[in-house]
């Protein structure tokens, strides 16, 4: 079946820039004049792929994107899949199998030679369980080609017993229709590499060609890829620009833009606080406690900027701060926190590796059960005012709401390149 | 109008959680609630190596190194039970190795409807605490048992 595709690209404050791509040899998506547009991602934050169905819920605060996904070497056999959450704190693009399966991408083998296959846990207890599979990922004008990719299983019949939580395979579970994960590393299991590691097998990648499925070394290169150092051009790192949000709003939309100093469009700011990282995190001082990174073995726990939680997530230092319930209206609310009026707080975000540190952040904790409740606010998507705990001693985690207002900037572990920094 | 933003967890999902549960193929030796043995069990069943233990006249810390390189510690009482585990590291443990008999009611927990939204847990249970936090790469979390906290231990010393 051969499809006509059209990528109709939003370029933020710079206009538009439309790509088509019918037939040959020009990859899909990829504007004929060029320039520097090319490398903006339109992004939306806009409660996600469920907001708009009968009975459908908001996602609050996810920042979601539209990616192109066609076989290796075809720009006919493609699909463009709206609403993946674009996530600064992961690695590697991860798509339902439902909006890819047409497609019939090619298997990636682990080491053993057999197909690989997935399982990537998260801190909410979710797991997401499915093969590895090639596709060329086009993002704006920008091609990641032939990376691997996880394609999120629809069944679950073979999940092994140490792919253990939620497995959020479909939309209304996940929210989403994948993940678009631009972090700090090239790939998503440096440890599950022979190279760097050694026996036993860390229980991330798996073949399945018996029953159970079985932990295998998967060499870097097989691995799910982080699509950015895949791009021929600004591959070093992303920008997240997304306009303030005092409160919340109904929808808010911004651009994600590739590349940082490799265009006019993306240089680093003069101004910028720029952060060395330890360990891929960095120390955030607050109430006189830093929760950091331990100087001496650059271990974690730490703290870091990622745009895939929703929420800003801190200690509860003192237990100064009143966490929601876990029966509301809105359903288990405790992992927010609802003070009682709004709460004006700030920290101090400091480079790990030099000491330095930055302006103090000003961020104010609204009350989630008012906001999602609220009959001004439920329906809507972007809350500015989002907060909930974090174990003590561990880490303060910058999630969206530390986004809005701001330009973000990720820059990817690149060997014999750069070092992986945030600034903002 | 959206009412909510809620989400729950159909029950063939939790399904297949208990089916992998029940197929645990190590022996059922819990780690939080259970005895000294199973710090044993969950290295070997982790392949884990062990670390220098902590000693503290009410409680000991047993560090463990997972595959991978995440590190479990197991807080275990005067009278030999496990009252707490901690984590940090490049992974998420495996949950049901580190909680045992306490699985199933965190999945209970976990399967309460709440918000769309990927972000720490605070699970605060009856007789369990579950927290957790980080992102890819780099993780941290605690689960705990608070009646069997020794009085000179304070919750937020379990790190």
């Amino acid at each position: 079946m051969r499809k006509k595709l059209c990528v109709l690209t939003l370029l933020g404050s710079l206009g538009f820039a439309v790509g088509c791509g019918s037939s040959g040899s020009t990859p899909a998506g990829i504007p004929g004049g060029g320039g520097t547009s090319a490398n903006v991602l339109s992004i939306a934050v806009d409660g996600g792929p469920t907001a708009n169905q009968t009975n459908g819920s908001i996602y609050p605060n996810g920042a979601f994107a539209t990616v192109t996904i066609c076989a290796p070497g075809s720009s006919s056999n493609c699909a463009k899949v709206d609403h993946l959450l674009v996530d600064t704190g992961s690695v590697g693009v991860r798509v339902l199998q439902s909006a890819v399966s047409s497609l019939n991408l090619p298997a990636v083998n682990a080491n053993n030679g057999s197909a690989a296959w997935e399982c990537v846990s998260f801190v909410d207890g979710s797991v997401l369980w499915g093969p590895v599979q090639a596709a060329t990922v086009t993002l704006a004008g920008e091609t990641a080609s032939n990376v691997p990719i996880q394609v999120v299983a629809s069944s679950s019949s073979n999940l092994p017993s140490s792919c253990s939580g939620v497995n959020e395979n479909t939309v209304s579970l996940l929210g989403a229709n994948g993940i678009l994960g631009v972090g700090l590393e090239p790939v998503d299991c440096p440890a599950c590499d022979p190279s760097q590691t050694s026996t036993p097998i860390v229980p991330a990648y798996y073949s399945c060609s018996s029953t159970p499925c079985t932990s295998q070394f998967i060499n870097d290169s097989n691995q799910v890829t982080n699509p950015v150092v895949a791009f021929p051009a600004d591959n070093n790192g992303v920008i997240v620009e997304l306009p303030a949000v005092s409160s919340s709003a109904a929808t808010v939309t911004g651009s994600l833009i590739f590349g940082i100093g490799t265009e006019s469009n993306n240089q680093l700011a003069s101004s910028a606080n720029f952060f060395n990282l330890c360990a891929d995190l960095f120390n955030t001082i607050f109430e006189g406690e830093t929760f950091g990174v331990n100087p001496s073995s650059c271990t974690g726990p730490g703290s870091f900027i990622d745009s895939g939680s929703n929420a800003l997530f801190f200690p509860n230092v003192n237990n100064a701060i009143t966490v929601c319930p876990t029966k509301t209206p809105a359903g288990d609310l405790s992992a927010f926190y609802c003070p009682a009026s709004p709460l004006n707080l700030s920290a101090v975000n400091e480079d790990p590796t030099n000491g330095t540190q930055s302006p103090a952040v000003n961020f104010t904790v609204g009350n989630a059960q008012n906001l999602f409740t609220g009959s001004s606010t439920s329906s809507n998507a972007a809350f500015g005012r989002l907060a909930g705990p974090v174990p003590a001693a561990s880490g303060f985690d910058w999630g969206l709401p530390f986004f809005y207002g701001k330009n973000v900037y990720t820059g990817i572990d690149l060997p014999n390149v750069q070092t992986p920094f945030w600034a903002y | 109008m959206k009412a909510l933003f809620e989400r729950s967890i159909p029950f063939t999902s939790w399904l297949m959680v208990g089916i992998g549960w029940l197929g645990l193929s190590c022996p059922a030796l819990a780690a939080l609630g259970g005895d000294l043995t199973s710090v044993d069990a969950d290295r070997a069943h982790l392949k884990a190596t062990s670390l220098e233990v902590k000693p503290s006249e009410a409680y000991q810390v047993h560090p463990i190194q997972a595959p991978g390189g995440t590190i479990i510690s197991e807080y275990v009482s005067s009278t030999g039970r496990v009252f707490a585990v901690s984590w940090h590291g490049p992974f998420i443990p495996e949950m049901q190795q580190i909680l045992g008999s306490y699985f199933q009611q965190y999945s209970a927990a976990l399967g309460a409807k709440r918000p769309y939204g990927r972000r720490p847990l605070n699970i605060q249970e009856p007789g369990l605490v579950v927290q957790t936090g980080g992102h890819m790469g780099a993780y941290f979390g605690r689960a705990y048992l608070p009646e069997m906290l020794p009085s000179s231990l304070k919750a937020d010393e379990i790190k």
